[in-house]
């Protein structure tokens, strides 16, 4: 009682300040505010009036940032590397002049050197992008269908957690685990299964479950979405209908969630393109990836970084073409499905 | 549309101060180069964090230093930025010298203006390839050699005498090594030249070398575990017990021994390489005088030489640094006169041919 009495007197006595200080501040000696005087200005009125005149002029103005950004900060480096893919040298010395050439990307097709990283990346990120699909979708299942909605957020944040650290970091973490001194051997060893530990590090193994551990987010959140959106009645009816829970799957659920999985599908498949840490620190001497090999274009001293750009290129290119049929694909599987 | 007329001031600072700050952006380096501070791209540790510390209390100058680890890397980052660069000192081994100066990357170095010159070997500052063009180009900080570690609980000290323990079957898959080192020493190995000067007027023979080399490699690449870049990792992998011996720089595998991990290491009796690694001033550092400054205070004492060894590993380059170190670190940091009569420095001279054909059969040997 005696608090709410000292709250009214404490709120009373701010309001009158407050209120003070509102008349002072209408006070004919103030001076007006700094943007006060600008927006009174005639030339700030005609440009808002220039800029503001049309719907179309304001929309300009609200896309023109995030246009700007994308050109600058995404498309920009991209354009870059292009321009620098073309250049017979780069960087390019003091005093010494560059010429346009195609011989970088000749390189690729002339030696068949270059061509078994790039076709290893390729095997690798399409059989792990499947290996990821088939690991997460019945984690995306359960979470989707069998936990209950109050539960699936708390669930989410579990899964969620390793991914607040960086790529970097759980990549040493996999190191730590699968190394000859690693978790996984110590368990083995301490329930008698092995005597010597089994080098998994180093090895397409090691490299394929730190790709799978690190996409793996990225499969799920999209399978996740799609399956979540489906009615259970439709199971149900299904059901009703006398089909048994395999037949449910692939004739109703599976269906209906290819627009997850084609874009779990694709951002997995894209990902593991580009990987290059995670096959630097757990990979051996045969499982060297496009990546690496484009790296060392631009790590090996002299002027090499137009290989390496048009490396990237070449990788870019085949990827987005190999993305682009698998969308088409998927998108007439999916409209075969709702058929 | 209301939203943005109601939100129209808020736009509008912000837009003024972004375009204050875009056109202020021309007078920031400036800016940034005028204030008391000292650009520095070096190794990790190389620079010890205590006289780094004293050094900014002392002078008032800011050290800012960016981590590197690859000779090349840092080669692309400086020929990127070329003519006006943002770093005022970078670390640059002996026997890559040649490169940064035809590409106008390092100012001569003007050891006048470096009264504790001096108190460095002269083994080191008068060597034949510290003189290029009549100039000096850095201050020598530190020496190491291309090594043979071996893991003493698995690997004995007479194994370890010849580089041949490492492509034995006996230890497959327990070997790493840096495969570009590897040619070098492959080449000395089987009796070449592998800094190949010898080869110069001959290139046919230099490209025949390295096939030679190449062909060898791919022919153990069974053998070995992992092809590795960097000394962490090669700690990591004897820490891990993931390998038994592998070739490795001496500075690492010093920080093991010092550490108590059962690792030793050698110069195996066909030879290996040596290197210096110096502290050079960029040509056209913004901050040239302060760079001039942090050297002469690094070169001043014998301590600071020592505390670097005792930081990185690596062998100093000061008079007397081994004074202050302990026995265990003399130990770590000190090879036997047998060893050492098989140690030969890099060299630059025939670096743009070697390069040329080794770094090709790097690749083919990672993708065989």
């Amino acid at each position: 009682m005696i608090t709410d009495v000292q709250n009214q007197q404490k709120q009373s006595s701010v309001s009158s300040l407050a209120s003070e200080s509102g008349n002072a501040g209408q006070g004919p000696g103030d001076r007006i505010p700094f943007w006060g005087r600008v927006s009174g200005r005639r030339g700030y009125q005609a440009l808002v009036d220039f800029l503001f005149a049309s719907e179309r002029r304001q929309f300009a103005l609200l896309a023109g940032i995030p246009f700007i950004w994308v050109l600058t900060q995404h498309l920009g480096p991209v354009l870059q590397m292009l321009y620098v893919s073309f250049l017979d040298a780069y960087p390019v010395a003091v005093g010494a002049q560059t010429h346009l050439t195609l011989k970088h990307y000749l390189l690729f097709f002339e030696e068949s050197v270059y061509r078994m990283p790039f076709l290893r990346t390729m095997t690798y990120s399409f059989a792990l992008t499947f290996a990821t699909l088939v690991i997460v979708y019945p984690v995306a299942y359960f979470l989707a269908r069998h936990v209950k909605r109050q539960n699936q957020l708390a669930f989410l944040l579990l899964l969620l957690i390793p991914f607040w650290v960086g790529e970097i970091v759980r990549t040493f973490a996999i190191m730590i685990l699968l190394g000859n001194n690693g978790a996984v051997n110590l368990l083995l060893k301490s329930l008698g299964f092995i005597d010597r530990p089994i080098p998994f590090m180093y090895t397409g193994f090691s490299v394929s479950f730190g790709v799978i551990y690190l996409t793996s987010l990225y499969m799920l959140l999209p399978l996740y979405s799609a399956l979540e959106k489906i009615p259970a009645s439709y199971s149900e009816a299904a059901s009703d209908l006398g089909a048994g829970a395999w037949t449910r799957f692939r004739r109703v659920t599976l269906p209906l969630s290819y627009e997850g999985v084609a874009s779990g599908c694709t951002l997995v498949f894209l990902m593991s393109t580009g990987f290059y840490a995670a096959p630097v620190l757990l990979g051996g001497p045969s499982t060297t990836v496009f990546a690496e090999t484009i790296a060392g274009f631009f790590h090996v001293a002299g002027d090499r970084w137009p290989t390496g750009a048009a490396f990237a290129c070449i990788l870019f290119l085949a990827s987005l073409t190999i993305t682009a049929l698998f969308m088409k694909f998927m998108g007439r599987l999916s409209s075969r499905g709702r058929r | 549309m209301k939203p943005i007329n109601t939100s129209r001031r808020k736009f509008l600072g912000t837009a003024a101060a972004a375009s204050t700050v875009f056109a202020a952006t021309p007078y920031i380096r400036t800016a940034y180069a005028d204030t008391g501070e000292v650009n520095i791209w070096t190794y990790d540790s190389f620079v010890p964090e205590s006289f780094r510390k004293q050094f900014e209390k002392d002078t008032g100058i800011k050290v800012n230093i960016r981590l590197v680890d690859d000779q090349g890397k840092q080669f692309n980052l400086l020929a990127a930025e070329a003519p006006n660069p943002t770093v005022d000192i970078v670390t640059v081994a002996g026997h890559r010298f040649l490169q940064f100066i035809d590409s106008e990357l390092l100012a001569p170095m003007d050891s006048d203006r470096l009264s504790n010159w001096g108190n460095l070997n002269p083994i080191y500052t008068e060597s034949d390839w510290a003189t290029i063009n009549g100039h000096k180009w850095g201050a020598p900080i530190l020496s190491g050699a291309e090594i043979l570690a071996y893991n003493t609980d698995l690997v004995s000290a007479e194994e370890a005498r010849s580089w041949d323990v490492l492509f034995s079957e006996k230890y497959k898959q327990q070997t790493a090594y840096i495969i570009q080192d590897m040619m070098s020493i492959v080449m000395l190995y089987k009796g070449y030249d592998g800094n190949m000067v010898e080869y110069l007027d001959d290139p046919e023979k230099a490209a025949a070398i390295v096939a030679e080399a190449r062909d060898f490699l791919i022919d153990k690449k069974d053998l070995v575990r992992k092809y590795y870049d960097g000394g962490a990792e090669i700690q990591q992998m004897f820490i891990n017990q993931d390998i038994a011996l592998g070739h490795a720089w001496n500075g690492p595998i010093a920080k093991l021994i010092n550490d108590g991990f059962p690792v030793d290491m050698t110069i195996p009796k066909e030879g290996s390489y040596g290197f210096v690694y110096t502290l050079n001033i960029a040509n056209n550092a913004p901050n040239a005088d302060n760079a001039y400054t942090f050297l002469n205070a690094l070169l001043a004492s014998s301590e600071i030489g020592a505390s670097m060894t005792s930081e990185t590993g690596f062998i100093s380059t000061y008079k007397d640094a081994s004074q202050h170190l302990s026995d265990l670190e003399k130990k770590s940091t000190s090879f036997t006169d047998e060893e050492l009569a098989g140690l030969k420095f890099f060299r630059a001279e025939a670096n743009e041919m070697k390069y040329s054909l080794v770094d090709p059969a790097v690749e083919q040997i990672k993708a065989a």
